[in-house]
């Protein structure tokens, strides 16, 4: 298998994902908690990311479309949205939820809907970047995925 | 990154209910050498405490089910909880006031950084060896 394009291409990747604003410092952070005790600890725990902020989605879907409008509780889903989204680095997904709640704040329902499909974009982006991103990773494997090497 | 107590691993209490952000926290201070407990709401965080059990450190986030941060920082030092370090943590600065109305020590937005995280560690570290 030829290595060096494969690191090429994994470093060419994580680079444009940073470039891009998709991902920010913290997601080096948790690589430099990935090693031989926990080597695959960054792609579980973004799995898990994916999988509670899916629901969280909903969750907020449907708050937007009770009647009336519980503002408080849709700042609290999102405000929950922002933090584990920034606990893996998700750049463009924090930053949306700070539109997000601030349109809460203002209670402007036609700019919370804007947010929301804005979020559900950026999220399936990042989920499909993310994916190919770690697909490229696993086929070095585990003796290659030196923390470092991608950076 | 030294945060070992002479002896004695640090006993940190991580009160998180997202489920990803307990999973980071704790694998930092895993890394970190503690010990660590979680508590899923700040209910949990205070019937431990009832139990009898001792931390060096308390991490809390803000908004949980059944009992907050805040509250739970309130309830464990009215409960005599004076000495140990608490840590309120959320996603952004509003939840500062909160917290240190409560009584804790410090707070700090997320997503703490390792660095952060460590140095706090070696002040409880530092603390706890003074006091031997």
């Amino acid at each position: 298998m030829d290595y060096s394009n494969l690191r090429r291409q994994i470093f060419s990747m994580k680079k444009s994902l940073f470039d891009q604003g998709y991902l920010d410092e913290q997601f080096n952070q948790l690589e430099e908690l990935q090693d031989d005790s926990s080597p695959n600890f960054v792609e579980e725990v973004v799995a898990l990311f994916f999988k509670d902020s899916s629901r969280l989605l909903t969750n907020i879907e449907q708050a937007l479309e009770k009647y009336p409008q519980d503002f408080y509780r849709l700042d609290s889903l999102v405000h929950q949205f922002k933090g584990s989204g920034s606990s893996i680095g998700a750049l463009r997904m924090k930053n949306e939820c700070s539109m997000f709640k601030a349109h809460c704040s203002d209670r402007n329902l036609e700019g919370c809907r804007r947010s929301l499909q804005k979020m559900k974009r950026e999220h399936a982006t990042l989920k499909q970047k993310l994916e190919t991103y770690f697909q490229l990773l696993r086929q070095v494997g585990p003796r290659e995925r030196a923390v470092n090497s991608w950076k | 990154m030294a945060s070992k107590m002479q002896g004695s691993a640090t006993k940190a209490l991580v009160v998180e209910d997202i489920k990803v952000d307990c999973v980071i926290l704790l694998r930092m201070l895993q890394k970190l050498n503690c010990k660590t407990t979680v508590a899923h709401n700040g209910k949990e965080a205070v019937d431990l405490f009832l139990e009898g059990k001792t931390f060096d450190i308390v991490f809390f986030d803000k908004d949980m089910p059944l009992m907050t941060g805040p509250e739970a920082v309130t309830k464990i030092r009215s409960m005599g909880g004076t000495e140990v370090k608490m840590v309120g943590v959320s996603a952004d600065f509003g939840g500062m006031e909160a917290f240190m109305h409560a009584g804790a020590d410090m707070f700090v937005p997320k997503p703490m950084k390792l660095e952060t995280l460590d140095s706090m560690l070696q002040e409880v570290i530092s603390k706890k060896n003074m006091s031997v």
